[in-house]
């Protein structure tokens, strides 16, 4: 836990982010206060979410897990200021949303890869730091130093279509850390994928959270995936969005494959299908 | 190396020549059937007396390339108004809304019922002719370039909203893009449009353009001509529709061959 406190010197160039304090204890990150959320659709109006009141903190993985119809997509979408609350407060270390999208803190993964068709690789990963302002001589080398931390340093010349699912999302997901932000925002990001390719790519994910010490908010509706990923899952419930109850699967980390077949692994799984169930 | 050259070889073989074929065997049995049958040239002239004729009209180039200049302005002008304003459409609720119907409408007015309006209104020159080409290639254009703008993967949109991009640089960066082989789609259509506007213009009022060749040729019975002039536009027809054609399959180039496998 604490050796992935240290940042990576190379990363903390962006300057107005404010940086993770190395010791100490975990500061809140992101606060919802009381946040719901309604629609306006062409019948009826749609509470998507209701009375939903959550602290992270820096550096934490939480899995926002649910059936579809939760809401918890619409949950990062309000985190990142793409949605305004119908009530409620959301802020991001002090700040509101907005303030946190200014200053770029956000790096979105979907379920898609999202990719832009007429760009390589190498030119998607770069697509966000053209947005953000990153310095023009540090591109190229940043983004190739990002397609080789997920093995695909060799296709940075390939266009989309040329790419596998898994690594498609690989990609996706090295564009959403391009330019270094704070919180990694993901939804259902592994669930288009086949089991095996799913499997590594959680691999992956856990190595780059490992090493990059991100706040990750990840929504899924795969049990063992919130359990083998996250410090804390957030049960939800569906019409209106609740949270049921939050756990806190302490298994050890480093995690692998492994442990998906220890008793205690098991014994979470059931705790989670229970309370989703209840 | 050898295997890129036997594919062209084998796409020469097999998607070039039988048309090449056809034409050659539908030329042959018309010139036969006008030697053979005697059928008068203001009738019906033969491929052969039509080449010669082409190769005979010096002014020919002279005509065809004011038609081309005309279709061609008019095309840019409204290339140009068209991506512009769906860009509006797409990012205004309110342009959208007010204008959108009037660009439906627009197209419901049959063309050749303004043309004496704008010559009354600009005279017999050169600029009615180019309105005329810009107004009946602007349709297909905006519809079009707004379906494009607006089929724009939304999760992109999204992805550059959460990192605070401007409503232009998603325009610039993510939208026109992914919008391009619609536009040169539309463009495809509105090439040939715009032609044909060209020469149904000069048709009304002109003493020069390939539309005037076709009038004069056909009140004098010069039938050769006509076809000549004819042959010219269907072959700038086609060449149009080919440079956009291309140009689509471009820009579409692995966004569909993913999809359509």
């Amino acid at each position: 836990m604490e050796a992935r406190r240290q940042r990576d010197p190379a990363l903390t160039e962006i300057s107005g982010l404010r940086s993770v304090t190395a010791s100490g204890p975990a500061r809140p990150c992101i606060v919802l206060d009381q946040v719901s959320l309604r629609f306006q659709s062409e019948r009826r109006e749609v509470q998507a979410l209701s009375d939903i009141s959550l602290t992270i903190a820096d550096g934490e993985f939480v899995a926002l897990l649910g059936p579809t119809g939760c809401g918890k997509s619409s949950l990062l979408r309000l985190v990142s200021d793409l949605l305004a609350p119908t009530a409620g407060t959301i802020a991001v270390r002090g700040e509101p949303a907005a303030a946190a999208r200014r200053l770029n803190q956000f790096g979105f993964v979907f379920q898609e890869p999202a990719l832009l068709s007429w760009r390589t690789a190498l030119g998607n990963v770069q697509l966000p730091l053209e947005v953000v302002g990153y310095p023009h001589e540090k591109r190229i080398t940043r983004c190739e130093e990002l397609l080789d931390s997920v093995g695909l340093l060799k296709f940075k010349d390939a266009y989309p279509h040329e790419l596998s699912g898994g690594m498609k999302q690989r990609a996706a997901m090295v564009r959403a850390l391009a330019w270094n932000p704070s919180i990694l925002l993901m939804d259902e990001p592994f669930s288009a994928l086949d089991e095996l390719t799913r499997g590594q790519l959680q691999d992956d994910l856990l190595q780059l959270w490992n090493r990059e010490c991100k706040t990750i908010l990840f929504v899924t509706h795969n049990i063992s995936e919130a359990i083998y990923l996250a410090d804390r899952i957030v049960v939800m419930s569906a019409h209106p969005g609740r949270i049921k109850v939050v756990l806190r699967p302490d298994l050890p980390r480093p995690r692998t494959d492994d442990i998906h077949e220890t008793q205690e692994f098991m014994r979470w799984t059931r705790m989670a299908r229970e309370a989703l169930q209840s | 190396m050898s295997d890129a050259a036997r594919r062209i070889q084998n796409r020469m073989r097999d998607e070039v020549l039988p048309p090449l074929i056809i034409l050659a065997l539908a030329l042959g049995f018309w010139e036969l059937s006008v030697q053979v049958l005697d059928i008068p040239p203001w009738l019906l002239p033969a491929p052969s007396d039509i080449v010669d004729r082409f190769f005979k009209t010096t002014t020919l180039w002279y005509h065809t390339g004011l038609t081309v200049f005309e279709a061609l302005a008019g095309f840019v002008v409204s290339a140009v108004l068209g991506v512009s304003l769906s860009a509006g459409i797409v990012h205004s609720r309110f342009l959208e809304r007010g204008v959108f119907p009037y660009v439906i409408v627009s197209n419901a007015i049959p063309i050749i019922a303004i043309i004496p309006l704008l010559t009354i209104w600009f005279g017999f020159g050169i600029a009615p002719k180019i309105m005329i080409c810009s107004i009946i290639s602007f349709f297909p254009i905006v519809t079009n370039t707004t379906r494009g703008l607006k089929a724009t993967d939304r999760r992109i949109i999204e992805f550059m909203r959460s990192i605070n991009a401007t409503p232009s640089e998603i325009l610039l960066k993510v939208q026109l893009p992914s919008a391009l082989p619609f536009i040169f789609a539309s463009f495809k259509i509105a090439a040939s449009l715009a032609l044909v506007g060209a020469v149904v213009a000069e048709f009304y009022s002109s003493d020069r353009g390939l539309g005037y060749l076709i009038i004069t040729s056909a009140t004098q019975l010069r039938t050769d001509l006509l076809f000549v002039a004819i042959v010219v536009l269907a072959a700038l027809g086609v060449s149009s529709f080919m440079l956009f054609g291309y140009l689509e399959r471009m820009a579409t180039r692995g966004e569909r061959s993913e999809e359509t496998q």
